[in-house]
């Protein structure tokens, strides 16, 4: 036997959605900021490396495959690779390496290193961007509410730009997340547009 | 203005340009932000009743041993993963349910696009892993993806409980028989019809949890 649902339920679940999606506007100005230096990154011929766990790697996926393959026709293929998308590697490394291994044999110093985590506090994904940075990489890191035991990566000083969903609940995290890195892929080609705006002195 | 600048103006225009630049992305992402906030509403209002009655139905399923099989390309592909990764590892207090996305094997996926055709990719693997009890979710913003097509074809005729996502207006999943249980967004921009279709498949989740009690 199940429960019957009604309304209430569609409107109450709904209804916990509008303030995150609302709060995405106020931070508007550092989307706009990970755009340029993203950007400046593929200008010079840098990579996205992608990775998150769970459901984010599916998100990592998403990524990866917003930038390589536009659904925007007349848009150009940028190079990016979901690091979770191989089940060998991330369930063969020990510990917290499953993202900074990877980093430390694949990263280039132009590349752009993206961690994704509804918590902000998963520790192979704050591991991975702490070996980005020493390699030189690009850090972004889309983080959340969620609950988590973790290291704090939104106070992980190796964090260029850090983009947040404001909220608790792990699946509306996500849908901001999803908003926030449509936004990430067509903005950087609005700055890939303007190359005089891209090299490293601008 | 250095002597160089005066001399080459081209070279260095841009860099007074950032700023104007970065407060056009700026504004852009707000006016998304706005726009996605709206369009989630919409689907609130529009599909309250369809979302109930798919939850209700779903919750049926898994309440007498069904499971759910998920599909979709590209992004929706992610979409489907994520999907199955909720309903199988919710985490906190939620119920885990038996929950598989077809698009994770790829030497399945490999072996049936090379030996027959990309179009049968998610309906061989229905046919290959479900029984009648079973729920079939298939994401497509276009609505039009044949191999998504397919697998709805093969699934309503095994007799699963059939869930559709669809963008614009609905394309040949709007027009097929085949779903029994079909959301679409009403919008012309695939990221837009990607991120409320995301909300409505987390909401589904939410309900098909409440539903099992």
């Amino acid at each position: 036997m199940t429960r019957l649902l009604d309304r209430d339920a569609v409107r109450t679940a709904f209804a916990a959605r509008e303030a995150p999606g609302r709060a995405l506007a106020g931070d508007a100005e550092a989307v706009a900021a990970a755009c340029h230096a993203m950007a400046m990154r593929f200008h010079r011929g840098g990579r996205l490396l992608a990775f998150g766990n769970g459901g984010a790697a599916t998100d990592a996926a998403h990524l990866a495959v917003e930038f390589v393959h536009p659904v925007i026709v007349g848009k150009r293929a940028l190079p990016a690779i979901s690091l979770t998308n191989n089940a060998p590697a991330v369930s063969g490394y020990s510990g917290t390496d499953a993202y900074a291994a990877q980093l430390r044999l694949f990263g280039r110093p132009e590349d752009i290193a993206l961690g994704v985590s509804s918590s902000g506090r998963c520790a192979n994904v704050d591991a991975g961007l702490c070996a980005a940075a020493d390699a030189g990489l690009l850090t972004v890191a889309l983080v959340g509410r969620a609950d988590g035991a973790g290291p704090d990566i939104v106070a992980n000083p190796a964090v260029a730009h850090v983009l947040t969903a404001h909220a608790e609940d792990p699946r509306v995290v996500k849908e901001v997340h999803v908003t926030i890195y449509h936004v990430l892929w067509e903005l950087v080609h609005v700055f890939l547009e303007h190359p005089g705006l891209l090299d490293e002195a601008s | 203005m250095t002597g160089v600048e005066a001399l080459y103006p081209f070279l260095y225009a841009d860099h007074a340009d950032l700023a104007p630049v970065l407060r056009a992305a700026s504004d852009s992402t707000a006016d998304k932000a706005r726009e996605i906030v709206g369009l989630r509403t919409e689907m609130g209002e529009q599909y309250a009743d369809v979302l109930i009655e798919c939850a209700q139905a779903m919750a049926e399923r898994f309440a007498a041993g069904g499971r759910l099989f998920t599909f979709g390309n590209g992004g929706s592909s992610s979409d489907a993963q994520a999907v199955a990764q909720l309903f199988l590892d919710p985490g906190g207090s939620a119920r885990p349910l038996p929950a598989l996305s077809l698009t994770n094997d790829v030497a399945v996926l490999t072996a049936l696009s090379n030996d027959i055709g990309f179009e049968v990719v998610f309906a061989r693997q229905l046919a290959a892993h479900t029984g009648p009890g079973d729920i079939a979710l298939g994401l497509s913003t276009s609505g039009g993806s044949a191999n998504v097509l397919a697998g709805f074809e093969r699934a309503h005729r095994d007799g699963l409980l059939t869930v559709g996502f669809a963008g614009y207006s609905g394309g040949r999943m709007a027009e097929a028989d085949t779903i029994e249980h079909l959301f679409v967004v009403p919008s012309a921009s695939v990221h837009r019809i990607q991120e409320a279709q995301t909300t409505t498949y987390n909401v589904l989740w939410e309900l098909t949890q409440l539903a099992l009690g």
